[in-house]
């Protein structure tokens, strides 16, 4: 039975250890976007390889997405005679919760094993070693750039992603349901402004479509680089080490967009 | 094959032993002698010479020889002491050497003795679970990460696996210390890169643009030790710089390594399995066997040992 105990305790140390390694990453990374040397270089580059390269797909899935949305609540919305609140309800679901979402699983499975994979091999092959025997710091060589421009694209994915699945609704709106489009963008609107605006100009709305992408860039990122970084054990644990990130990513999308909306409304709507 | 190709026409039971570090008896008596012993000796004999340049100049000498002292040895550049490293299962233990000033230090011992661990450990991308890692005397285990990254600079290493950065070309490669950390024009850079690359007896015009993916294995390792120069650093670290080299090459390396030495005065520590180089440009060999220092002293020396590892280890060589 001790011997059991013990084995339990190394292991609860182990993870305490690589959670506490986590943040003192995210702390990291976070922190040397103000410091020098700043690698605008690998910015861009990753700025294109995050969100130019995701935008494909971020089309693909927000459109069909928006598409799908409107035709499930065609029926309904046609038996309680309520049609023309296609773009509400569109809209709503779209930017608080599909759009954040979907655009965050889409680059966790595109983007955050890509850099998993990459940081993996670079770790197998020593050239983490070789950054560090050449003078950089490879958290900002090459964690920073990747973190930072994922908090710059991945909102910016979310609004495209909003975007063309409201126009795949307006689609289905407007054939299925005969409902004008000028009428489904003015219901759209209105469905974002009825939720209150932040400083007077800021819809509610923006304002939680927003934070939650910022907040899954950053998990995303970070825990992408974290498993990267950690990889050991050749090209398999390359493998391993993509897999993981995607996984926990995922899972910790998914699990933050709850408490996310829960703190967001609360926060917004109580005064 | 058994001849011995030294320079030196060094005779393995000659009891007059060339080099001055070494204590022309006991090479005579020619018998097994633990790596401390060796190290005591070269330590007391740097004192002593430290102690007679300290009194023939009559500067204000901060900082007066203690030979008692545990401290890192007076004038080496690296020093590893007692130092113990255990990943699952003990790697290292009770490792001790030093490299002074111009030595080329080679260590040799079988395929997962721990030798790259042990240049590792200098450049502190391992932590030793006990003992120090002294740099030009300073103990870099308590070095903030950036105060790490300054000392490695001062470093050029060479990579078992090249390692070299698989999104760069091989321009980028060997640019990529000069960008970092120097302010030379971009015209100065070409012209060192190209330098570099023609040491090692790469044409530059041909490799400049290629990806590292693009090139063969042996001439990844040269790009490789073209990048660990690039800085003129003035301690070298080479990791099997000549494995998976042809003959040729293998020479041009080792003379090179030589000619570093001898021109620039550089320290240099080269891991290799290549007894033949080894023996040709060691000033000092490192046998690394059963995770600690088996042997340490001049190639004269090994060569002259009884010991029979060390005999096996020579094979027919
Ligand atoms: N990161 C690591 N984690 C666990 N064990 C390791 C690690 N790195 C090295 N080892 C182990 O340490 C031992 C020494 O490895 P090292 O690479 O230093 O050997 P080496 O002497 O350079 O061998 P070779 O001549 O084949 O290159 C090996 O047994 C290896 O299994
Ligand atoms: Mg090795």
């Amino acid at each position: 039975m001790p011997p059991l105990l013990n084995r339990l305790n190394d292991a609860a140390k182990r993870k305490l250890h690589s959670l506490q390694d986590y943040f003192i990453l995210a702390w990291n990374a976070l922190r040397f976007i103000f410091a020098r040397p700043f690698y605008g270089g690998d910015l861009v580059q990753q700025m294109d390889a995050i969100g130019v390269q995701s935008l494909g797909i971020v089309l693909l899935t927000g459109f069909f997405t928006g598409m799908v949305l409107a035709l499930q609540s065609a029926v309904q919305l046609q038996t309680f005679g309520a049609s023309m609140y296609m773009g509400r309800l569109v809209s709503a679901s779209m930017i608080r919760e599909l759009g954040p979402v979907l655009a965050g699983l889409m680059v966790a499975g595109r983007v955050g094993s890509g850099i998993a994979a990459q940081l993996g091999s670079m770790k197998v092959t020593e050239q983490i070693d070789a950054l560090n025997t050449l003078g950089t710091d490879p958290i900002k060589k090459l964690v920073t750039p990747r973190v930072l421009a994922s908090l710059i694209m991945l909102p910016t994915l979310t609004i495209i992603n909003d975007f063309v699945g409201i126009v795949g609704g307006n689609l289905i709106a407007q054939f299925y349901l005969d409902v004008p489009t000028s009428l489904y963008w003015r219901t759209v609107w209105e469905q974002i402004a009825s939720d209150g605006f932040l400083f007077r100009f800021i819809p509610n709305d923006f304002v939680q479509g927003l934070t939650k992408p910022l907040v899954f860039g950053a998990v995303i990122s970070i825990t992408a680089c974290f498993f990267g970084l950690n990889t050991s054990g050749g090209t398999e644990g390359v493998g391993v080490s993509t897999t993981r990130t995607v996984v926990t990513s995922s899972i910790l999308i998914l699990v933050l967009d709850y408490f996310l909306t829960q703190l967001l409304l609360s926060l917004l709507v109580a005064p | 094959m058994s001849d011995r190709d030294r320079g030196a026409p060094a005779d393995p039971n000659a009891s007059t032993d060339p080099d001055t570090s070494a204590d022309p008896v006991d090479v005579a008596e020619g018998r097994e002698r633990r790596a401390d012993d060796i190290i005591r000796r070269r330590q007391e004999e740097r004192v002593r010479t430290a102690i007679k340049d300290e009194l023939s100049k009559d500067d204000t000498g901060d900082e007066r020889p203690r030979p008692e002292d545990p401290g890192p040895l007076r004038g080496a550049l690296i020093e590893l002491e007692r130092v113990d490293l255990a990943f699952d299962r003990p790697i290292l233990e009770d490792v001790s050497f030093a490299a002074f000033p111009g030595e080329t230090l080679v260590i040799v011992g079988e395929s997962g003795t721990g030798k790259s661990t042990t240049l590792k450990l200098i450049l502190r991308l391992l932590q030793p679970d006990n003992g120090r890692v002294y740099v030009k005397g300073k103990d870099i285990a308590p070095l903030s990460f950036t105060e790490a990254l300054d000392v490695r600079q001062q470093m050029g290493m060479v990579f078992q696996s090249a390692a070299l950065f698989d999104s760069m070309t091989v321009f980028e490669n060997v640019a990529y210390p000069l960008r970092e950390h120097t302010d030379l024009s971009d015209d100065e850079i070409e012209a060192r890169v190209k330098e570099k690359l023609e040491f090692v007896d790469l044409a530059p015009d041909e490799v400049i643009e290629k990806l590292p993916a693009e090139l063969s294995g042996g001439m990844k390792k040269r790009v490789g030790i073209a990048r660990g120069m690039a800085n003129n650093a003035e301690i070298m670290l080479y990791d099997e710089p000549t494995s998976g080299l042809d003959p040729l090459t293998t020479g041009t390396i080792t003379r090179l390594i030589m000619k570093l030495q001898r021109e620039l005065n550089v320290t240099s520590i080269v891991v290799s399995h290549d007894i033949r180089s080894a023996f040709r440009m060691a000033t000092h060999i490192a046998l690394l066997a059963d995770r600690t220092i088996r042997f340490f002293g001049t190639p004269e020396e090994m060569a002259a040992s009884d010991d029979r590892y060390i005999r096996d280890f020579l094979g027919g060589f």
